[in-house]
C-alpha cells in the first residue's frame, strides 16, 4: 500500500512554504523599489562565471536608480511607508523560514 | 569471522562513503550562489560545511528508513550480516566511481540503496528485502519529489518575476534576490546535512543491529550521528576546492531571482521528506527545481535529449549498484576470504579508476555537478537588451 497522502503533504507543504518565503521576499523588493531604493548589488569578487559588471555599468545602473528615485511620483511619507512596509516583509520572510526549521527539528517542541 | 573486526570496517568504510557524499555535494548547495556573486566560495563553502554538521543533528526519519525499513532485520525478521552490508557498500562506491569518470548523472543515496538491495538479494535472499518500504520511501519519492521541487520551483520562479516585474528601463531590483540567495542556499546545505548524512546513520546503525551490538528497530546512537555530522562536514568542506577550481569552465546561466526561488523550493521539498522518513536524492530534488525554475523564466525551451540522458542516469544507478553489491555479495559468501577478496577487488577497482582518470587528462562531466547538468536542460532565449521602439513600452522578462 502507498502513502499517497503523504505525498500530498510533501507538495503542499513545499508548495506553501516556498511560495511565501519567495513571495515575501519578492514583494520587499518591489516596496523598496516602489520607495526608490533599488538595491543596485555589485557583484563580489571572483564571479567568472557570471557576467560581470564592469564599473562603468555599476555606475550607470546606480545614476539610473537616483534618476528613478527622483521621477517617483509618490509623497516623501509614501516613500517612508513603503521602504517600512518592504523591510516588514524581509522579517515576516524571516520569521516563516525560522518557524518552519522550529517545525522539522522535534527536539523543540516534543 | 571476527565479528567487531567486519563490524568497524564497515563503519569506516560507510563514513568515507559519507564524506564522498559531501566532497561531491557541497557544488548542489553552493554552486548557485557562487555562480551569481552571492557569496564568495570561502565563505559559502564554510557555511555549507558548519550547515551540512547542524543538518545531520536536526532529525533521524531518513535514518530509521534505511536501518529498520528496507532490509528486514533483527530476531523475528532474516538476519543481514555485517558482511554483506560490506560487500553492499564496496557496490555502491564501486558505481559511484564509475559514474564518475564516465561523466554519468548518478545519486549517491540510491547508489548507496541498489548495493544494498542487491547484496542482501544475494546474500539472504529476495525476503529479506522489504519492497513495500523500498517503493514507499525510496523509489516513489525519487520520482515524485524532483517533480514536486520543480513544480513548485516553476510557481516560485513565476511568483518572484510576476511581483518583481516593472516597466521596461525601470530598475526592477531584482539584484536584490542575491542577499536572499545566501539564505536560501544555507537553507538547502541544512537540509543536504538532514537528509545525506542520516543515510549512512542508518547503514550504521543497521550493521549494530545485525551484529547484536543493538536492538532491532532502535533509532541510531549518539556517537553515530556525531561521527557521520562531522563526516559530512569535513567532507563538504575538502570538497569546496573542487568547486573554486572549476568555476572559471562556466555554469548555466542562473539568474538570482531564479536561483533564489530554486533553492528556496529545494530546501522546502527536501526538508518537508526527510521529516516523514523519505530518503530522496538531494541531487535530484535539487535538479528537478533548478529544470522548473528555469522553465518558469520566459523564453524557455526544454532539451529534451539533455533530459534524457539526466533520466537515464538516474534509472540506471539503483538497478546497477544492486548488480555490483549482489556481485560482491556472492564473493562474501566464501566467508572471511570472500570479504578480505571484496576489499582487496575494491581496493583495485577504486585506485583503478583513480589511475585512469588522472591519465585521461580529464574526466567527462556533464558540468561541474549534476545540478549544473540539469540546468543545461532548458534553453533560455537571451532577451535583447535595447528592444524595438515601438516595444519599450510593453513589460520585460
Amino acid at each position: 500500500m502507498i502513502d499517497w497522502a503523504a505525498f500530498l503533504i510533501v507538495a503542499v507543504v513545499s508548495l506553501v512554504s516556498a511560495g511565501l518565503v519567495v513571495s515575501l521576499y519578492a514583494f520587499g523588493l518591489r516596496l523598496l523599489t516602489t520607495a526608490g531604493r533599488p538595491p543596485v548589488v555589485e557583484p563580489l569578487e571572483f564571479t567568472g562565471a557570471i557576467t560581470v559588471l564592469t564599473p562603468k555599468r555599476a555606475a550607470k545602473e546606480a545614476k539610473r536608480a537616483r534618476k528613478a528615485a527622483k521621477a517617483n511620483p509618490l509623497s516623501p511619507a509614501q516613500k517612508r511607508l513603503a521602504l517600512i512596509a518592504g523591510y516588514a516583509c524581509f522579517v515576516v520572510c524571516g520569521v516563516a523560514v525560522l518557524f518552519g526549521v522550529y517545525l522539522i527539528i522535534p527536539a523543540l517542541h516534543g | 569471522m571476527d565479528f567487531t573486526l567486519i563490524v568497524v570496517l564497515v563503519i569506516v568504510l560507510a563514513l568515507i562513503f559519507d564524506f564522498t557524499n559531501g566532497f561531491h555535494d557541497t557544488a548542489n548547495a553552493m554552486a548557485t550562489p557562487i555562480a551569481t556573486g552571492a557569496m564568495r566560495p570561502k565563505v559559502a563553502v564554510t557555511v555549507a560545511a558548519i550547515l551540512n554538521l547542524v543538518g545531520a543533528f536536526l532529525s533521524t526519519e531518513v535514518a530509521r528508513t534505511v536501518s529498520s525499513g528496507i532490509i528486514r532485520e533483527g530476531q523475528d525478521g532474516i538476519q543481514i550480516t555485517p558482511a554483506f552490508i560490506f560487500a553492499g557498500l564496496i557496490g555502491a562506491i564501486v558505481w559511484n566511481l564509475i559514474t564518475w569518470l564516465l561523466g554519468l548523472p548518478s545519486s549517491s543515496s540510491h547508489a548507496l540503496f541498489g548495493g544494498l538491495i542487491g547484496a542482501a538479494i544475494v546474500g539472504i535472499g529476495i525476503h529479506s528485502v522489504d519492497f513495500n518500504e523500498v517503493v514507499n520511501k525510496v523509489i516513489l519519492p525519487a520520482i515524485i519529489a524532483p517533480l514536486i521541487a520543480g513544480l513548485v520551483a516553476y510557481a516560485a520562479t513565476k511568483l518572484a518575476y510576476a511581483i518583481t516585474r516593472r516597466e521596461l528601463g525601470k530598475p526592477d531590483g531584482r539584484g536584490g534576490f542575491r542577499y536572499a540567495q545566501i539564505f536560501s542556499s544555507s537553507l538547502v546545505a541544512l537540509s543536504h546535512g538532514t537528509n545525506d548524512a542520516q543515510k549512512t546513520m542508518g547503514v550504521i546503525t543497521l550493521t549494530l543491529i545485525a551484529a547484536g551490538l543493538q536492538p532491532a528497530g532502535s533509532g541510531p546512537e549518539l556517537w553515530v550521528v556525531v561521527a557521520c555530522a562531522l563526516a559530512i562536514a569535513i567532507g563538504t568542506y575538502t570538497g569546496g576546492w573542487r568547486i573554486i577550481s572549476t568555476l572559471g569552465k562556466g555554469l548555466t546561466e542562473v539568474k538570482p531571482a531564479q536561483g533564489f526561488a530554486a533553492e528556496t523550493s529545494t530546501a522546502a521539498a527536501i526538508l518537508a521528506s526527510s521529516h516523514l522518513g523519505f530518503a530522496l536524492s538531494t541531487t535530484q530534488v535539487a535538479s528537478g527545481s533548478v529544470i522548473g525554475s528555469g522553465l518558469g523564466r520566459r523564453g524557455s525551451k526544454v532539451r529534451w535529449r539533455t533530459a534524457g540522458r539526466i533520466a537515464l542516469g538516474w534509472v540506471l544507478t539503483l538497478p546497477a549498484a544492486a548488480i555490483m553489491g549482489a556481485i560482491t555479495a556472492a564473493i562474501a559468501q566464501f566467508g572471511i576470504v570472500g570479504v578480505v577478496i571484496d576489499a582487496v577487488a575494491g581496493a583495485l577497482v577504486i585506485a583503478g579508476i583513480f589511475l585512469w582518470s588522472r591519465r585521461k587528462s580529464k574526466p567527462v562531466t556533464v558540468g561541474i555537478n549534476e545540478i549544473d547538468g540539469a540546468g543545461r536542460v532548458v534553453k533560455i532565449r537571451k532577451t535583447p537588451r535595447k528592444p524595438p521602439r515601438k516595444d519599450r513600452k510593453k513589460v520585460a522578462l
